[in-house]
């Protein structure tokens, strides 16, 4: 019988296949970078994300300051450090989109599971409808309409929006994914021994559904990355002062020909960050799920 | 996996490398030049065309007894004509009323209308339509929020209790003649009949309020059926009968909704719009800085002042001490340039464009160490232990504002905590009792007088337990009793020394920690020609005229001609000489 784990290939085997995986390398490389900037940026940085510099900071005709030795990617709208900023934004766009990502890969692995598992019943047909119900709606779409709704906002609430509405697409996979998984033997054998359904799920079925919700989660930091960014861009996302990336390209946009660089940083980092998780789901699905 | 290497790597680095280039200092796209006047130095103008305007804003009703205030009670006028009228210095200036007198007692005002002045709908004006009109915009059935502005009329309280049928105040003294009578002298009263209440609107009106009527006044430009497209735009057209001969110049005006101010700059750029009054702060240092925009842009009249209001019920601002801590901890010189050049910074109520203004009196000022010092006498030297609330709008300047004051109050240990609130919630929260500790608000001018700044801001008949607008819900009983006599003043003289006593009270007592007074940028293509500044209204346009009609030969943006035609407009009809 073949028992929980048995279809993931061993982690010394997955590793090596990952680093030989071209879009797995890179997008691993973009991701380390990404987390060491958000890291040890603010660390090394003289400036606080927050605090405005009316002394090195103003441009010309109190513009905001184009980069400079003081400020190497230049100052905001009020004059703070753009540097400084990009990687407390790169902080909570990881945070939200790592953390939503995490609930919404719980959510969508566990109603997926529940569903494939219990398929052709009420249970299924009930999760399967909400699933399409909630489909239904482009996700962007519908994560702007409750983010608006929500009265006040914070990096907690945008992380559990996200996650709460990002699971549909999880669930689905992971339901097909099951479907596969339930029609082993091994499955049927654990019925014939009398284990409890609770406990299959668990030993066997999760197990087996592993390497989806693996790489599933991967490309899901991608889709909540640029959701908080779009969230924070429209006002809904994360309040000031604290730095996000959309916020950043609000706040900047007014200056797209006069301080470019208040466009260039936050835009490059989401394109960057997004890609870099979109590559490495990209390379984890090729290797874990080939 | 190859499409991710082959395709999609590429077509990224490409357009992250173009983004790179596009956005790199020395690429900027630098502003068009203005679309040069047929006949700049011909000063005679020129009857036709269509002016075109945009806005941010949105409206929610064109009935001059329900206008609320924003951009419907800058179109209204357009619409409706009034006894007198706001000149463009500010001064009152006769409208429909051929002339007026007053008792001496100052209780008595007697108006002699225009013989001849028609409404859209053809019908004369007259004496009656005066008193209809008033007393349709103040029965207690409307929804005015100016209504309480004309307590004075004698009879008022009895009208808007539902006790008498009419304002006895108003009495039909001719078929051309009107006369007013107060229950005490009022210093704002002559002026008060400029504002949208006071606005005559057609017979057809009724005599009382009623969502589905049709603007129609004496004003002039008027609507046409299907003029309002809810949302999207407004488009008036020339009031043949308009009392004031020749006038208007144009055919008409259209104005697009929720435009967003960088869409307006660059629809003023290719000549889809005529004039721009909404620019954001780069736009607007761009055109400024701009030399072939020197004749077609002026800075507008300060109107507007903005600041930290306190609830003086709300803790920690519940003491005075805090209150000047906040008052001496903002920075208003920094502030000012997040808008070079359109804001001023500001220590007092009043702008500088309103009679009563006075730049030696001493203001609220930045003082670090002050601030401090007022915190340790507050008792609160390790600061405020929770932090507060502070509701902001999603708008620009707001946002900015709100770190800026965070930054500045956290030394003092008063740590805000910002929450973007949609504009309901904010209106909801900061208008009501007991919600909103602090608050970043403005206020402008109704009409240009220094009472339309205190009394709403700070008197106890503007607290409300839902919809204050004293949103400090500050009381002073001295400053109460100077508003009240500087209401009823007549001599300019003593209003002024009553109001600069008001004033010194208001910057000691900090309900508010006044920041800024604000301005805008207003930018037009040359052949617009008769714009010019007004101490009360964005878009005196009646004696505006278009030199040539700018969208002949070519597909204008937005409202085009073949929309134009659907208005049964004609363009470029010819010229007055």
């Amino acid at each position: 019988m073949q028992r929980a784990g048995m279809l993931l290939l061993p982690y010394a085997r997955t590793r090596t296949r990952l680093l030989a995986h071209p879009s797995a390398r890179l997008g691993g490389l973009l991701v380390a970078l990404l987390v060491l900037f958000a890291l040890v940026a603010p660390l090394l940085s003289p400036y606080e994300a927050n605090a405005s510099d009316f002394v090195h900071g103003l441009g010309p005709g109190d513009t905001p300051g184009p980069p400079s030795w003081a400020h190497w990617l230049g100052t905001d709208r009020i004059f703070r450090d753009q540097l400084t900023r990009l990687a407390m934004g790169a902080r909570l766009s990881l945070f939200v989109g790592i953390g939503a990502s995490a609930l919404a890969t719980l959510l969508g692995g566990a109603v997926g599971i529940v569903a494939g598992y219990f398929e052709g019943t009420a249970i299924d047909a009930v999760l399967m409808r909400l699933v399409d119900v909630g489909l239904s709606f482009p996700f962007l779409l519908l994560v702007m309409a409750v983010g608006a709704a929500l009265d006040e906002t914070s990096a907690l609430t945008v992380l559990l929006l996200l996650g709460a509405s990002g699971w549909l697409g999880t669930a689905r996979l992971v339901r097909a994914k099951t479907l596969q998984v339930r029609a082993q033997e091994f499955i049927a054998a654990a019925r014939a021994l009398g284990l409890s359904t609770p406990r299959i799920l668990w030993r066997h079925v999760l197990p087996n559904v592993a390497s989806t919700l693996v790489f599933t989660a991967t490309l899901a930091v991608a889709q909540m990355l640029l959701a908080e960014s779009v969230l924070s861009y429209l006002g809904a996302g994360v309040p000031p002062p604290a730095a996000s990336w959309g916020r950043m390209l609000f706040e900047g946009q007014d200056f797209y020909q006069a301080a470019p660089w208040l466009l260039a940083g936050p835009a490059c980092l989401v394109v960057l960050a997004a890609l870099a998780f979109h590559l490495l789901g990209e390379g984890m699905r090729d290797v874990l799920d080939p | 996996m190859s499409w991710i290497r082959e395709r999609l790597l590429p077509a990224l680095a490409v357009a992250l490398a173009a983004g790179l280039l596009a956005s790199a200092p020395g690429c900027h796209e630098p502003l068009q030049a203005p679309e040069a006047a047929a006949h700049p130095d011909d000063l005679t103008p020129r009857r036709g065309g269509v002016l075109h305007l945009a806005t941010i804003d949105d409206i929610r009703s064109l009935d001059p007894a329900a206008v609320l205030g924003g951009t419907e009670a800058q179109l209204d006028p357009l619409i409706y004509a009034g006894l007198v009228d706001i000149a463009a210095d500010g001064s009152l200036a006769p409208d429909l009323a051929e002339s007026w007198d007053v008792s001496a007692d100052g209780l008595v005002y007697r108006f002699v209308l225009r013989r001849g002045a028609r409404f859209h709908d053809d019908s004369e004006v007259t004496a009656a339509d005066v008193k209809r009109s008033l007393e349709r915009a103040l029965h207690p059935s409307t929804p005015d929020p100016y209504a309480s502005f004309y307590e004075s009329l004698a009879g008022y309280a009895d009208y808007v209790a539902g006790k008498a049928p009419h304002l006895a105040g108003v009495e039909i003294t001719g078929p051309y003649e009107v006369t007013f009578r107060l229950d005490h002298p009022d210093a704002t009263f002559p002026k008060l009949l400029a504002l949208l209440p006071a606005r005559l609107v057609c017979p057809g009106a009724g005599e009382r309020y009623d969502e589905s009527f049709v603007a129609c006044g004496a004003g002039p430009f008027k609507m046409t059926p299907g003029g309002w497209e809810r949302g999207r735009q407004l488009t008036l057209v020339r009031h043949e009968g308009y009392f004031r001969p020749g006038l208007p110049y144009l055919d008409g005006m259209n104005m697009i909704f929720s435009m967003p101010a960088l869409t307006q700059r660059f629809k003023l750029e290719s000549g889809a719009l005529d004039v721009v009054s909404e620019l954001s702060g780069p736009d607007a240092t761009g055109f400024r800085a701009d030399a072939r925009w020197a004749s077609s842009r002026a800075v507008e009249p300060f109107r507007q002042v903005w600041g930290e209001a306190m609830n003086v019920e709300t803790p920690p601002f519940d003491n005075v001490e805090v209150r000047r801590a906040v008052a001496a901890a903002l920075d208003r010189e920094q502030w000012a340039k997040l808008k070079p050049g359109l804001l001023r910074p500001t220590g007092q109520l009043l702008p500088p464009t309103i009679e009563g203004f006075r730049a030696d009196l001493p203001g609220q000022v930045y003082d670090p160490a002050a601030a401090r010092a007022h915190m340790v006498k507050a008792g609160l030297a390790g600061g405020w232990p929770k932090p507060i609330p502070y509701l902001i709008v999603k708008q620009d300047i707001n946002e900015l504002t709100a770190q800026l004051l965070a930054e500045e109050l956290a030394p003092l240990g008063l740590h805000l905590d910002i929450r973007l609130a949609s504009y309901p919630t904010f209106m909801a929260r900061t208008h009501a009792r007991g919600h909103a500790a602090i608050s970043h608000q403005g206020w402008q001018q109704d009409y240009p007088d220094a009472s339309d700044f205190f009394e709403p801001l700070f008197s106890r008949a503007a607290i409300s337990d839902t919809d204050s607008n004293n949103m400090s819900f500050f009381v002073d009983d001295r400053l109460e009793t100077l508003m009240t006599r500087a209401h009823r003043e007549i001599s300019p003289e003593v209003r002024r020394a009553l109001y600069d006593e008001a004033g010194s009270i208001v910057v000691d007592r900090a309900p508010w920690a006044f920041a800024f007074d604000v301005s805008s940028l207003r930018v037009w293509q040359p052949y617009v020609r008769g714009l010019r500044s007004h101490a009360q209204y964005q878009y005196p346009i009646a004696t505006v005229w278009l030199d040539r009609d700018p969208r002949e030969g070519k597909l204008a943006l937005g409202f085009g001609r073949e929309e134009r035609a659907g208005f049964g407009l004609t363009s470029g009809s010819g010229s007055a000489r």
